[in-house]
């Protein structure tokens, strides 16, 4: 099955756009937008005004000064930097533990495609029974697990369980078995290729759509990760910025002063979203194409 | 050569096997381990087989929670997962900008990380800066309150149908365009109608898609643990066993029983995977028809 | 061409992998690398306490033998869960951790502190507030250094009690009857709100002469004392529900983001609340500052002097600590003792950027604290209200499973404000699960 670009298909027999359905379809369309964009509009706005703005002006419209660049510098000089650090975290440990997970999976998946493996299907059935164990139970483990080797409270800690993204390998090797003629490679191996540079050379930029979907979604599931940093990790520099804006959060509701964390909670809120949300409308050919392979089974 | 390539063929899928039994497989048997043992603050553990399962079965607090996720389920992912569909069966048909722009948008939500998300809303839902509450009041519900803990459970479900809605629209518009394109000539040039079209050609085209979010929706829903804790500041609502997950949670980290939560989320798990399994199930009898 | 694309992405793929791992490499060296520290003993601090990183700094920048290396390992409960993570993973300990009174006991039958008693407090009794010190020692074993603590007193809005002529209530007859007269003036207004904190419960409760635990880990670790339901206890809980009940106190949580709003817009006239709370209520409050006082907690009884405390904090030593006797060196004197208050010592920004209420004697007796201005309450200095309360306040034990009894008592309580169950239930309902939970976890309960 090859991939389509969606945009080039065809509208199959719809001729007029204005008829009255499509004018419901339009109106809900315009709705829907409205309805999803509203958290991120908000969180937008809310990070241009002041705090006393912020309690006191309406909240989907902008308040008596523009604050954003005050709102900012507040928050990338906030108790020493610690904001940037966690942005420097969450984009090592998330970027690291995507690009590995892609690489382990794109490598098992080709190899459960093309060396025939029996009884993927039940090793995909067992893989999936073992997800419905919720997160909470397998913390403990990993941390006494970690703690013997002395990587508690250290960025592996975080890493390395990242790592794991069982579908994601069956994913590529449904991928493998659909795109990938089995020609092609046996001619590369009488060509007397190796088999890893078959795999470098020739298979994994035929993968690319697959690979940037699984990437994106590594990503996005290590970056979203908030329950093991929070347990793993003790040293507040070390936290990815889920973990830090929550302790901002929680400390923002029991502090006294002149805190002004409700602010960067949500400044941050905003900087904390921007990166994903850019790396999806600028990869957005890849992972469509991408979903594509492994939804249709 | 052939044993050569065997060889390295389980070469290539060592990294990914280690990663598996490390992660996953080893902490699950150690926790299966742990869930065999007692707790007791006094005099510390000891073997009694299954008896924290029967416990979690009978244990009041795990029922409510139980209960609790499973009416969650039963609304919000039907709910959730027509409007995905309908959406994704639109813009299959609609490629106007407009459909474009919604198709990226709807899909934003999925980029903001659960905790992030989590925050928002609290201050989204709050009655004193947030615009529901502003739209509410301007719609004569006064007393909308999105932190009573008679509809709190409602209004995590909003959270999560506008983080997921967009998601499941995607795979399921991906899907779609999977379906060969003759099959439509075909049916136009015999007269169907385009719903027809989309009952009776799209939908059972797409049903392994169809079948593979409403199986994810129902795991990630009977699992609801983010939402809730986040969000247990600003109600009532959240008790200790507001969610079975939450309940694994506070057993083991502030009431330091671990082998007791072991047992409570193995029990979820076992309680999801029947579930699932049910699903699945019906779902091939169904086709099979 | 088909060639250089391949190796051109081949070779970015490879670009940036290898960027991403040693970067990683590079992070983990960075967060494992030990200090520069030759002479000077390193002592690893947990805690939350507003402004602490000033403090620390102050104090390594003083000492030359001991530096301290403090992190927020997060605020309370997250505090708590990766403590009992690192107690059972027997490692990843700090040296000094922050841990709050009512949790003491659930950390100390996990047996992981030292006594510091060994290492230079034995004979500090007379350095801190005596409710305090009694709750942070076993006998001659001292668990903790007493820090911040958290007397009630009762803050009101003067200005609208002037306004409208209403008595600032001294018992809590008065409290009901000025409770009716604030909600008929005006239906969006309340003279409190009853969060459903129970801290802040068992505070009122403690105050009502309710002393419901009874635990000593020292001579009898597998003894606890349960008595929820006593009349005391129950007159205090059922007060309240009275009030919530007839809707003339409102239901809503403290510390959301609404509630601070709804202190400041005179939702609610009056909070019982601790000697921390006005260092809360100044980061929340932007056109009332200054229209509010502080007076005594109302009493039961008109004259008597009853009092209860609503949290605090204290520094502990692990166990797993290589450095104990400095360790407990920073545990005493982090926050030490003060003969007078100076700009840039520790109490200093304590005080008044952390709004800390200090259990040190030295410090609570301190003229500069007793005579302090705050601008949340115009030109009163509620300091000797405070102070009186810690003076008087009893002896108060809590149990090693703190945590599930505090959840039960919030969970009874909803249901409670929700109308499901009858607030004389509460008590009775938390004592049958509390002492079921007890007895299942191998303590002999007695009433």
């Amino acid at each position: 099955m090859s991939i389509k670009s969606p945009m080039k298909r065809s509208s199959h027999g719809q001729k007029s756009l204005l008829t009255p359905r499509s004018k419901t379809a339009n109106t809900l369309m315009i709705f829907g937008i409205g309805y999803f964009m509203m958290p991120l509009i908000w969180v937008i706005l809310a990070s241009t005004k002041s705090k006393p703005d912020l309690f006191s002006t309406f909240s989907l419209w902008f308040g008596h000064s523009f604050k954003l660049f005050d709102n900012l510098h507040s928050l990338f000089t906030q108790d020493g930097g610690l904001y940037l650090i966690w942005i420097k975290n969450t984009a090592i440990y998330s970027i690291s533990s995507a690009l590995g997970a892609t690489l382990i999976s794109a490598m098992a998946g080709y190899s459960l495609a093309r060396f025939k493996f029996k009884g993927v299907v039940f090793l995909e059935s067992m893989v999936l029974g073992l997800i419905m164990v919720p997160a909470t139970a397998l913390v403990m483990p990993l941390y006494l697990m970690f703690a013997k080797v002395n990587v508690v409270n250290t960025p592996w800690a975080v890493i390395l369980p990242s790592l794991l993204n069982p579908f994601a390998a069956f994913l590529i090797r449904v991928y493998v078995l659909e795109s990938i003629p089995e020609e092609l490679i046996q001619a590369a191996r009488i060509d007397r290729a190796g088999e890893f540079r078959i795999f470098w050379q020739i298979v994994l930029p035929m993968l690319r759509p697959a690979l940037v979907t699984v990437f994106l979604f590594s990503l996005v599931a290590s970056w979203n990760n908030f329950f093991l940093p929070l347990v793993m990790l003790s040293d507040n520099h070390l936290y990815p910025v889920t973990v830090g804006l929550q302790a901002w959060f929680a400390q923002a509701s029991q502090e006294s002063g002149n805190s002004v964390l409700y602010n960067l909670v949500i400044t941050g809120a905003l900087v904390a979203v921007l990166p994903l949300i850019i790396s999806f409308l600028f990869l957005q050919r890849y992972w469509r194409g991408g979903i594509n392979a492994g939804a249709v089974k | 050569m052939k044993r050569r390539q065997v060889l390295i063929g389980w070469l290539f899928v060592l990294p990914f096997v280690l990663v598996v039994f490390f992660f996953l497989v080893l902490p699950l048997i150690y926790a299966g381990y742990l869930s065999s043992q007692a707790d007791s603050l006094v005099g510390g553990q000891h073997f009694v087989g299954i008896t924290n399962y029967i416990d979690t079965f009978k244990d009041p607090l795990f029922l409510e929670g139980l209960k609790r996720v499973a009416i969650y389920a039963l609304i919000s992912i039907p709910i959730m997962l027509s409007v995905s569909l309908a959406s994704a069966l639109t813009i299959d048909v609609i490629q106007t900008r407009l459909a474009r722009v919604f198709r990226l948008i709807a899909f934003m939500p999925y980029a903001v990380p659960g905790v992030v998300a989590a925050l928002m809303w609290g201050f989204l839902y709050s009655q004193q800066f947030g615009p529901i509450y502003w739209f509410a009041k301007k719609l004569g519900f006064r007393n909308l309150d999105m932190f009573d803990p008679n509809i709190f459970i409602y209004s995590i479900s909003g959270i999560a149908f506008w983080a997921w809605t967009g998601y499941n629209m995607i795979v399921l518009y991906s899907a779609l365009q999977g379906i060969s394109r003759e099959i439509y000539e075909a049916a136009i040039v015999d007269g169907a109608s385009q719903k027809q079209i989309a009952f009776r050609i799209k939908i059972p085209a797409i049903r392994g898609a169809i079948v593979l979010t409403i199986l994810f929706s129902l795991i990630g829903s009977m699992q609801l643990f983010t939402e809730p804790r986040i969000l247990s500041r600003y109600t009532n609502a959240v008790t200790l066993g507001y969610t079975p997950n939450i309940y694994a949670f506070n057993l083991a980290f502030n009431q330091s029983q671990f082998n007791y939560s072991a047992a409570v989320s193995f029990a979820l798990g076992l309680i999801v995977l029947v579930i699932s399994y049910g699903f699945l199930l019906r779902n091939r009898r169904m086709a099979d028809k | 061409m088909q060639k250089t694309l391949i190796s051109g992405s081949f070779k970015k793929a490879t670009v940036i992998f290898t960027t991403a791992a040693v970067a990683s490499v590079v992070g983990f060296i960075g967060a494992s690398a030990p200090a520069h520290a030759a002479a000077p003993v390193h002592v690893k601090v947990w805690a939350w306490y507003p402004n602490i990183k000033e403090v620390v700094a102050k104090y390594n920048a003083t000492h030359t033998d001991i530096q301290i290396d403090w992190t927020n390992a997060g605020a309370g409960g997250d505090e708590y869960t990766k403590l009992k993570t690192c107690i059972k993973a027997k490692s990843g300990c700090p040296d000094v951790a922050m841990i709050e009174f009512q949790t003491l006991p659930t950390f100390s039958i996990l047996n992981p502190f030292v006594d510091m008693g060994k290492y230079g407090a034995s004979n500090a009794d007379g350095r801190y507030a005596g409710w305090a010190w009694a709750q942070a020692t076993s006998g001659t074993k001292v668990n903790a250094i007493p820090v911040d603590g958290g007397p009630m007193a009762m803050l009101y809005r003067k200005d609208l009690f002037a306004a409208n002529n209403i008595k600032v209530p001294t018992t809590w007859a008065e409290y009901a009857d000025a409770a009716a007269q604030i909600h008929k003036l005006n239906a969006n207004q309340y003279i409190a709100t009853y969060g459903n904190d129970p801290g802040w419960a068992t505070g009122l409760m403690w105050q009502g002469g309710c002393l419901p635990y009874k635990y000593n880990g020292s001579t009898a670790k597998a003894t606890v004392g349960i008595s929820l339901n006593t009349a005391s206890c129950k007159n205090v809980i059922n007060y309240w529900g009275n009030l919530v009940s007839q809707g003339l106190v409102d239901s809503k949580p403290f510390f959301s983001t609404d509630a601070g709003a709804d202190f400041d817009t005179g939702k609610y006239w009056t909070w019982v609340a601790a000697g921390w709370t006005p260092g809360y209520l100044s980061g929340v409050l932007k056109t009332t500052t200054g229209k509010w006082a502080v007076a005594p907690t109302p009493q039961w009884t008109a004259g008597a002097d009853a009092q209860g405390d609503w949290g605090g904090s204290t520094f502990t030593v692990i166990n797993q600590t290589k450095h104990p006797k400095e360790a407990t060196s920073v545990a005493m004197n982090l926050y030490p003792p003060q003969k007078t208050i100076d700009a840039g010592s520790p109490w200093d920004i304590g005080l008044n950027s952390a709004f800390l209420y200090p259990l040190v004697t030295s410090v609570e007796s301190n003229p500069a604290f007793v005579s302090h201005t705050y601008p949340v309450f115009a030109d009163q200095k509620p300091n000797s209200i405070y102070i009186h309360v810690s003076k008087v306040l009893g002896a108060f034990q809590w149990t090693p499973f703190q945590d599930f009894i505090y959840s039960t008592l919030h969970d009874e309580t909803a249901q409670a404000i929700a109308k499901k169950e009858a607030w004389s239930a509460v008590l009775d309902n938390v004592q049958t699960k509390v002492v079921a939970y007890a007895t299942k976890q191998g303590f002999k309960v007695t009433p």
